[in-house]
């Protein structure tokens, strides 16, 4: 790594306290964790959702998930004082499941019992498995029990993956399934660097049709390339697919992931060291110049995947102090935390709140603020230069040197719009 | 009892409605007692889109979990007071705590224990389990006034000035609500009236009793507020619509307010040759003639329905095909059937909410405009300029709805595509190629169709609004040729008219 060279005023980073989280959780920083499971059911080819729940939390997931996950008809039951005091709930979910069974091309419907049904009791048992043909299954994703929505995104998917994964047929030698949200063009560069090994891409979930979650279980081995999938990976696991954790982000993730699918998928060593090397060599090529060096960043989000982003950076030259996540610390989040934490990260905050965040930024001086929407404000008002993690995330590729060039290249950009953002400071404050 | 079912749910729970409310009080601090969701799809996500806010400031979840759905939230309900009092968020401001549906459920009543915390925070009880988002506005506005405003007005105080008006009602998460509070505001002006309080959007908790100050209060929406504009005790107006409903309301208030007669009639006059001169100038040209020739469907709050049933339909005579306010009545379509309809015959204009937009996408029913006029759906309405109220909405709505027209017309006009030099693809720039020129094309031949098929493709034309007709038929009429030609049929049948209307030509 090149040496660190902040932009911040000369004593700021002198060694001083170490970071010390929020002194309290008052606005955990994260969506609606049932929109996770809204987020990937809805966008399943012919899914129909039936969501039981209170008509306010109706109101809000469906506002979210018309805006950005699918143009698609949600059907509920009316669920007030009357129906939950005479115990009607288990009524008006086969009510709903009865008027989505009714839609056209139905290929799944997800019953999607949140906080409200939950507190009221919703049995799996008495709920139809299948109505007309039309397979039934139920997602719990009460926002009281699950923290974040990410996290939300795995259950929704294990749960419709456990209904359609297809045990039966052989696995396919070779065949990589990949697990996470990407940009799509990230497939594509992950697809060709597998070919050049004599490998391919089966098919990346969460899918868009049913027959995606079919094929996946007969991939070779399957690649979180998310932190937060642990019950999807261990319906896979269980059906004996092969797990590789991590992604091929910047060039020494990039090189360790491509070796770790190179065993998984049992291909000649020599083969997969030279593509490593290949993939090294490009990235390399674009680092020498360390077109972040000097800048000090903070990465806030709540998609779970900001660790991610927070290497990619660091690789970049950046001083990269504070990365924090929505979700939970687990294996999976392992060996990225102890990467981070090994390249100058201090701190890395899981299930954070923005007194959190907001520590964070009285505690170093950043020179950009990748944040949820309440921080990047935040940071506005300080005439900071921002975004919104989830913007800055959704438009570009992440993977491999071609990802790595892209996002790079656009935070190198960003870095040179103080000015802006000073400017608009000085004149509405 | 039967179970009753919601289709993409329209209007959302009294928990939001009271939010929206409260909300606007810079002094004030709610505390919701919810999960994280409630608190994150309010705060931090649907307002940023309904109301362009980052996030609201003053509203702190106490982040319900699992064990507090088994004990109870009064332990979290402490620590988050707690908490704020110790970052100094509750400094100088009052302190309103919220039920929630999930609260409610657990029947977490805390009107003693708030009050036990801190004798003047209050609790309120939202209802939310069996209350809209209208009836939450209209309670939050009484409670406001009962706790923080009436106890301080002396009984039968009289107004401070006898022009001095209210105007009742815009808070977050209303449609358009900046845009028809300005024209509001205008018109009160223009009638000699003198604005006192803009209750709750531009209010403070602390000014609530200056309320009793006015000596009349404009009621901006039909769906709320009108329950604080009876407490009050005073006379009150609806917002108006149209041309001719506005002259109405501009006369009724300038009475109210005691303000002579020549003084209205003066401003309505110099209304005319100003904000409405571009009514009567469309009205005069050729534009107003397509009012006649078209229909629109419209859903939004109750006041939009019934002011653009009253401007569109019986003042510029636009057939209003059906409508739908909120709160709905019985006898209005609720989604499912608002559903079947545009499915079955969209109208030509459609003024809605996201769920009308996207059964029109589902419908793939391109000859028909979608205005954004109510909630739910991202959309900014921040400026001024987009009014539905009062003359300037008159004429902003006219306005709208010509250059839609202009934009019908513009997409039926033949138009020969070029590609661009960059995708790889030969460019089509320059002089046409001989090959191609010299052979005539065979769909210039006219060709037979039978007699089903030609009654098929008029019923079919019928559904679509009047202006989209000829295009339609065009393009259905050839798509049937080309797949009876790729058959090699002489005569286009019944089959391959259906297959051309399904394949949305």
């Amino acid at each position: 790594m090149a040496e660190i060279i902040p932009l911040s005023p000369a004593g700021d980073s002198d060694a001083k306290e170490p970071y010390k989280e929020g002194s309290c959780k008052l606005h955990p920083q994260t969506m609606c964790p049932a929109f996770g499971a809204l987020r990937v059911l809805s966008r399943i080819e012919g899914a129909q959702p039936a969501m039981v729940t209170d008509t306010g939390c109706l109101y809000g997931l469906t506002f979210v998930t018309h805006f950005y996950a699918a143009r698609k008809s949600i059907i509920a039951p009316q669920l007030g004082t009357a129906e939950l005091s005479s115990g009607k709930v288990q009524e008006a979910a086969n009510a709903a499941i009865a008027e989505a069974a009714k839609e056209q091309n139905v290929s799944v419907i997800p019953v999607i019992s949140l906080c409200v049904a939950e507190t009221a009791g919703l049995a799996e048992e008495l709920l139809p498995t299948e109505v007309d043909g039309k397979p039934v299954v139920l997602v719990r994703v009460p926002a009281y029990a699950i923290h974040s929505h990410p996290e939300a995104k795995d259950i929704a998917l294990a749960a419709v993956m456990r209904r359609f994964v297809d045990g039966a047929s052989e696995q396919e030698p070779r065949t990589l399934a990949l697990l996470g949200e990407v940009f799509p063009a990230d497939p594509l560069m992950i697809d060709g660097v597998l070919r050049k090994m004599g490998g391919r891409v089966i098919t990346t979930l969460p899918g868009r049709h049913v027959n995606e979650l079919k094929l996946a279980g007969q991939a070779a081995a399957v690649a979180a390339l998310h932190p937060f999938y642990r019950e999807t990976v261990g319906v896979l696991r269980e059906r004996g697919v092969g797990v590789v954790t991590g992604a091929p982000i910047g060039v020494e993730g990039s090189a360790a992931w491509i070796r770790a699918v190179g065993a998984a998928l049992d291909i000649d060593d020599d083969i997969v060291e030279r593509v490593a090397d290949e993939e090294v060599a490009a990235a390399r090529g674009f680092l020498s110049t360390q077109p972040l060096k000097g800048a000090t960043i903070l990465i806030s989000g709540y998609e779970g995947n900001e660790m991610l982003y927070a290497r990619l950076l660091i690789e970049g030259g950046a001083h990269v102090p504070y990365v924090s996540t929505s979700i939970g610390q687990s294996m999976l989040t392992a060996a990225d935390e102890a990467w981070l934490k090994s390249h100058g990260c201090e701190a890395v905050v899981y299930r954070k709140a923005i007194e959190d965040d907001k520590a964070a930024m009285e505690h170093w001086t950043f020179d950009l603020v990748i944040g949820t929407t309440t921080l990047a404000a935040h940071a506005k008002e300080l005439g900071i230069p921002s975004v919104y993690y989830t913007n800055m995330l959704s438009v570009r590729p992440l993977f491999l040197a071609g990802g790595m060039i892209a996002s790079l290249s656009f935070v190198r950009e960003l870095l040179g719009r103080k000015p802006l953002y000073e400017r608009m400071l000085e004149f509405f404050s | 009892m039967a179970i009753t079912l919601i289709r993409d749910i329209s209007d959302t729970s009294s928990y939001w409605g009271a939010s929206w409310v409260f909300g606007c009080f810079p002094d004030v601090h709610i505390i919701c007692d919810a999960p994280i969701g409630c608190y994150n799809l309010l705060g931090m996500a649907v307002t940023d889109y309904t109301d362009a806010l980052p996030h609201m400031a003053n509203l702190t979840p106490t982040s319900i979990r699992e064990e507090d759905v088994i004990t109870g939230t009064a332990k979290a309900l402490k620590r988050t007071i707690d908490d704020l009092r110790s970052l100094g968020s509750l400094d100088g401001k009052r302190l309103i705590v919220l039920s929630t549906a999930e609260s409610e459920m657990i029947s977490a009543d805390h009107t003693k224990y708030v009050a036990q915390l801190d004798p003047e925070a209050r609790f309120f009880w939202s209802q939310s389990l069996e209350q809209d988002e209208w009836q939450g506005r209209d309670r939050a506005l009484l409670f406001a006034w009962e706790e923080y405003g009436k106890p301080f007005v002396a009984p039968d105080a009289p107004p401070k000035a006898a022009n001095l008006v209210n105007i009742i009602g815009p808070s977050l998460g209303c449609f358009n609500a900046p845009a028809d509070l300005h024209e509001l505001k205008r018109l009160v002006a223009g009638v000699g009236g003198e604005l006192n309080l803009v209750y709750p959007y531009a209010g403070s908790i602390a000014g609530t009793p200056q309320l009793a100050d006015a000596a009349a209060n404009v009621v901006l929406y039909r769906e709320f507020g009108e329950g604080l504009a009876q407490a009050l005790g005073r006379p009150y107006l609806f917002a108006p619509f149209g041309v001719f409903g506005t002259t109405t309301f501009l006369r009724e208030l300038g009475a109210l307010l005691g303000t002579p007669a020549a003084q209205v009639e003066a401003f309505i006059s110099s209304e005319k040759k100003t904000t409405l001169q571009p009514v009567w100038d469309l009205w005069r040209g050729p534009q107003s003639d397509w009012f006649a020739t078209v229909d629109c469907a419209i859903v939004g709050g109750r006041s939009y329905v019934e002011g653009l049933r009253q401007f569109l339909g019986e003042e510029l005579g636009m057939k209003v095909a059906w409508s739908s306010g909120r709160p709905r009545r019985e006898d209005e379509p609720d989604n499912i059937e608002i559903r079947k309809r545009l499915h079955a015959k969209a109208p030509a204009f459609v003024f809605g909410s996201i769920n009308e937009k996207i059964y029109l996408s589902e419908a793939n029913a391109k000859g028909s405009h979608f205005i954004a006029s109510t909630f739910p759906g991202p959309v900014v309405r921040r400026t001024t300029g987009t009014p539905f109220m009062g003359y300037a909405g008159a004429a902003n709505i006219m306005q709208e709805l010509v250059n839609r027209f202009y934009d019908m017309v513009f997409n039926f006009l033949p138009v020969e595509l070029v590609r661009g030099q960059g995708t790889g693809e030969r460019g089509q720039a320059g002089p046409p190629q001989p090959a191609a020129a010299a052979a005539p094309d065979r769909s210039s031949e006219t060709m037979a169709w039978s007699v089903a098929a030609t009654n098929r493709l008029t019923a079919a034309i019928e559904q679509v609004p009047f202006l989209a007709r000829i295009s339609a038929s065009r393009s259905l009429r050839l798509a049937a040729e080309q797949a009876a030609r790729a058959r090699g049929d002489t005569e286009v049948s019944l089959e391959m008219i259906e297959a051309a209307i399904a394949h949305g030509a």
